[in-house]
């Protein structure tokens, strides 16, 4: 199934369009013009690893250990914004309250495997980033199941997790990624063989504590200001 | 597990002098500046360049009404009805980023299904109290896009709690629902003060300068759900055995 159902509504109306050129000359973008690198890799859905995702991660770091990243289902301008994933250094993962872990994946594999690629970077500059993310922890959100074919962001947020070994990935969909990228996981994985994951081993707790994860919707009493139950909320 | 309603995390105890920074971690180094400005100018970053419009506005937590925050929407249109943000918790080059909104209009929303209409909230008090601004656009330029945008809907999830103090974004994201103009969704006036304050602005002058933007002449009660039902959302986590195509982890 296309990973990029087309969004329902009519064509941006030349008003709206002249509208949004001059607001974005006359605005400033601060959080986005900090968003400085293009990674892509896969992700699948915490419960269910046979549904399999191309996420393109927009990064800016918040500081050396911290970077948030936009995720969208494809590089070009008309891209779905699909998710978020923040990106923290094993010092900030073990701080982490342990009830917390399990919703963070490793990302060791997905760089050792060569999975994990920066499009359009000479390969040097690429490995010294490569050699830190192997090292690192994430937690990735999705609000768009555009693998399902939602042509707009239907139902709750699903947790998401990376490749931890052989075998997970669809070859369609990795040959589809290789081929518009020109990129060889097999030769990038000979070349990463070296790259050192976290220093104490991938924590267990990470990746669901080895158990899928499922988001679920609880309907919940509004808390009223200072103890008071109001009858009427219209 | 977790929920979106857990205590603060991490012994954080509040945001405001606290004294730790937020997130931690240790400063940029020389190495990483390098790699990033090189990536940002081999790399085009096209989604970047096609956010167009700045908002800054308000949030409230469904699940805890009495938690609300100041929201920066940088939003892109895919077309005439439908609009996604990322949302930040300000709009400096730091800010961090605290969850994402999509927008649709009434024309869309009408479309969904009940059970999907319950999680989105209405814009059109939003935009005609003044709440909603586009920072430094003057308001006889933006006037046709908040008349959009006044019969829109939206539906926003929180990743990043950070008034609660969270120090890393910890626990399930939390749904958000709009400011209105009754009972809890009422915004408290020392948070649209301080934001009066940042921009040089006056919410009630910015009000009654759009006493003509047009009410949507129907609200769909299935949107800002807590007014009808005193009910909120919340999101937990529970461990499922994972359908697998090879071993996991």
């Amino acid at each position: 199934m296309s990973q990029h159902p087309e969004v329902p509504g009519d064509p941006t109306a030349t008003t709206t369009s002249l509208l949004e050129k001059a607001t974005a000359s006359i605005q400033r973008f601060g959080p986005i013009s900090h968003i400085h690198q293009h990674l892509c890799a896969f992700h699948f859905y915490s419960h269910d690893m046979t549904r399999q995702v191309e996420a393109h991660h927009f990064c800016g770091h918040l500081n050396e250990e911290v970077r948030q990243c936009l995720i969208y289902n494809s590089p070009e301008p008309d891209a779905r914004l699909i998710g978020i994933e923040y990106i923290v250094t094993e010092t900030l993962f073990d701080m982490l309250p342990d009830e917390e872990k399990p919703m963070w994946h490793s990302h060791d594999y997905e760089v050792k495997g060569g999975y994990l690629f920066m499009p359009g970077i000479p390969g040097p500059v690429e490995r010294q980033d490569m050699e830190k993310v192997a090292k690192t922890y994430g937690k990735t959100i999705h609000f768009w199941q555009v693998d399902r074919g939602d042509n707009l962001p239907l139902g709750i947020p699903q947790i998401m997790f990376a490749l931890t070994r052989e075998g997970q990935l669809y070859d369609e969909l990795a040959q589809d990624v290789e081929r518009r990228y020109k990129v060889s996981f097999a030769a990038e994985k000979e070349k990463r063989k070296d790259i050192e994951g976290p220093e104490m081993g991938r924590h267990p707790l990470a990746n669901g504590a080895g158990k899928g994860l499922q988001t679920v919707l609880k309907e919940v009493d509004v808390k009223p200001p200072s103890g008071t139950t109001p009858r009427v909320f219209v | 597990m977790s929920t979106s309603s857990d205590e603060p995390a991490m012994g954080a105890k509040k945001v405001e002098g606290a004294g730790e920074p937020i997130p931690p971690g240790k400063p940029m180094t020389m190495e990483q500046h390098i790699v990033d400005k090189g990536a940002m100018m081999l790399q085009r970053l096209k989604p970047m360049k096609q956010i167009s419009q700045h908002g800054c506005s308000f949030a409230i937590y469904s699940h805890d009404m009495t938690r609300q925050i100041e929201t920066h929407h940088y939003c892109t249109r895919i077309n005439q009805d439908f609009l996604q943000c990322a949302v930040y918790d300000s709009d400096g080059s730091h800010g961090r980023l605290i969850g994402v909104e999509y927008i649709v209009s009434d024309k869309t929303f009408e479309a969904l299904p009940p059970d999907e209409q319950k999680l989105w909230h209405s814009h059109a008090y939003e935009i005609k109290s003044g709440l909603w601004v586009n920072p430094r656009v003057p308001e006889v330029v933006v006037k046709p896009e908040l008349e959009n945008l006044a019969k829109s809907y939206g539906k926003f999830w929180c990743t990043w709690q950070l008034d609660r103090g969270d120090r890393l974004p910890i626990g399930t994201p939390a749904l958000m629902v709009s400011p209105q103009g009754v009972n809890m969704g009422v915004p408290s006036p020392e948070l649209v003060r301080t934001r009066d304050l940042k921009y040089n602005i006056l919410t009630e002058a910015i009000r009654d300068s759009r006493v003509e933007i047009a009410e949507p002449e129907w609200l769909n009660p299935m949107a800002d759900y807590w007014k009808q039902h005193g009910k909120g959302f919340k999101i937990d986590v529970e461990p499922v055995d994972m359908k697998l195509r090879a071993p996991f982890p």
